[in-house]
């Protein structure tokens, strides 16, 4: 299992209770957490990215257990990240937002520029690096941030709801990219309010309601993407 | 009438024949404030991102005493630092008073307040998702800080920029420190005072109009920045990836 929870509880105010009793993740997996709104799929999220420390419980990361000391919080975040609902881009070039990251990670020169060039092209913006972030549109900013994290190359890439508000075209190409990455090692976790796109994607669902995980349903595995077809996706 | 536009004549012409003693005033009033203005910058720029990012008990308390402190009386830093610096002072032996560096330590405290002021407020100001995307990007306290500065410059330029405005404008601890001595200590706000009481007041107007010259670039500068700075606010917001 590359991720695990167990009784994992935490509190946010106006008394909302975020309750997991056990969750296994599997590696190179799609899961998609539904439920309403309020039910607290993006505080889970916040907590598997290592973001939101729970005050109870335990995440093991690869049989590794999370201690929440900034050194360890910091080494093992270089293996999950998250893409937000609501996505910042720093205040500079696409390619400066991509960097980053793998700046962090010590990536820099040739390996920095394809990865670059490579996540570019899978969301479509190939030719966007030089471009000023804070002039792109609300569907490019998305597309950029996801290619942020699909350039770290992590282990585990959380989403939280990647799709909302975009149009079919662009869900579909979404879900294209995100239904290739399982064949490159990558698992990936995402909240969603869309009913078809667990049956889309193939994958599992984890539903929670009123901050408690209720079933978690194995996902038709015949419509996992095949590896043959995962390599780069291009935009059309 | 007759004795303003004379005086006024006279001024410009003492500015534009570039007379000496005049470049020498602005000078030392440029380099000691820039001077200054760097030193505060380098110690109240992290003292303000430490109380603008942390979440510290007794911030709000540290963030009112910056606000006070930015109201401070000049001659109350000059009396402070007199004491200090004075023969009897505990840094009496070190020679410093009445040298530029006295009037550089006195502009440098009178700065600190106003920068860390500004910094922090710029800094829990900043975007509140810059410090999680940064933290699921992988980034350590050390990354997330410089990244942090690096999205709220122009917020830190502002500080600086606020900070060079007050002190090159100040009078009373340049009097009190530096001592108004010519060639050496002579800034332009006591050159003006000085020629005032002398009765040159052609002399004093030339001071006046570079003292001007300077607070107006540094003000159209200031602008500049907010102006930017409401641009880059309004852009996340257009962006509809703004919160």
């Amino acid at each position: 299992m590359i991720l695990t929870v167990n009784n994992l509880e935490l509190h946010q105010g106006h008394g909302f209770c975020l309750k997991v009793d056990h969750l296994s993740i599997e590696a190179g997996r799609i899961y998609v957490l539904a439920g309403p709104n309020g039910a607290g799929k993006s505080t889970l999220l916040q907590t598997l990215a290592l973001l939101a420390r729970p005050h109870r419980g335990e995440i093991r990361l690869a049989g590794e257990p999370v201690f929440w000391r900034s050194s360890v919080l910091r080494r093992l975040r270089h293996r999950v990240t998250l893409l937000q609902q609501n996505p910042y881009l720093l205040d500079s070039t696409v390619y400066h937002n991509l960097a980053v990251g793998l700046k962090i990670r010590g990536i820099r020169g040739y390996e920095q520029k394809r990865r670059i060039e490579h996540a570019l092209l899978a969301v479509g913006l190939d030719g966007y690096a030089p471009r000023c972030a804070r002039e792109l549109s609300g569907g490019e900013a998305r597309r950029v941030a996801l290619a942020r994290a699909l350039a770290l190359q992590t282990e585990i890439l959380l989403l939280d709801e990647p799709t909302a508000n975009l149009d079919r075209e662009t869900i579909e190409i979404f879900e294209r990219l995100i239904s290739s990455l399982p064949a490159q090692g990558i698992t990936v976790i995402m909240a969603s309010h869309d009913a078809g796109q667990p049956r889309r994607l193939g994958a599992d669902v984890l539903h929670l309601a009123r901050g408690r995980l209720l079933t978690v349903r194995q996902g038709d595995a015949a419509r996992r993407t095949e590896p043959s077809s995962v390599e780069i996706l291009k935009w059309p | 009438m007759d004795f303003l536009l004379s005086s006024f004549g006279t001024a410009l012409a003492l500015i534009l024949a570039l007379d000496t003693e005049v470049l020498i005033t602005a000078w030392t009033s440029l380099w000691t404030s820039l001077t200054a203005i760097t030193l505060a910058a380098l110690i109240a720029g992290p003292v303000g991102l430490a109380v603008g990012a942390g979440r510290f008990p007794g911030r709000r308390a540290v963030l009112t005493l910056l606000n006070t402190l930015m109201a401070l009386p000049t001659v109350m830093v000059g009396l402070i630092l007199y004491g200090f610096l004075s023969r009897q002072g505990p840094l009496g032996p070190l020679g410093l008073l009445f040298t530029p560096w006295a009037l550089i330590m006195g502009q440098t405290v009178l700065a600190l307040p106003i920068v860390a002021h500004y910094v922090a407020t710029a800094v829990a100001g900043a975007d509140s998702r810059i410090v999680p995307t940064l933290q699921t990007l992988g980034a350590g306290r050390l990354e997330i800080a410089l990244q942090l500065v690096r999205e709220v410059r122009f917020g830190i330029m502002a500080a600086v920029v606020a900070g060079f405005g007050r002190i090159i404008a100040e009078v009373g601890a340049a009097m009190m420190l530096g001592g108004n001595i010519r060639n050496s200590t002579r800034t332009l706000t006591t050159s003006i005072a000085l020629e005032t009481s002398k009765g040159d007041f052609a002399f004093a107007l030339a001071l006046g109009i570079i003292l001007m010259t300077i607070a107006l670039t540094v003000n159209l500068f200031l602008h500049a920045l907010q102006h930017r700075r409401q641009e880059q606010r309004s852009g996340v917001r257009e962006m509809g990836v703004g919160s």
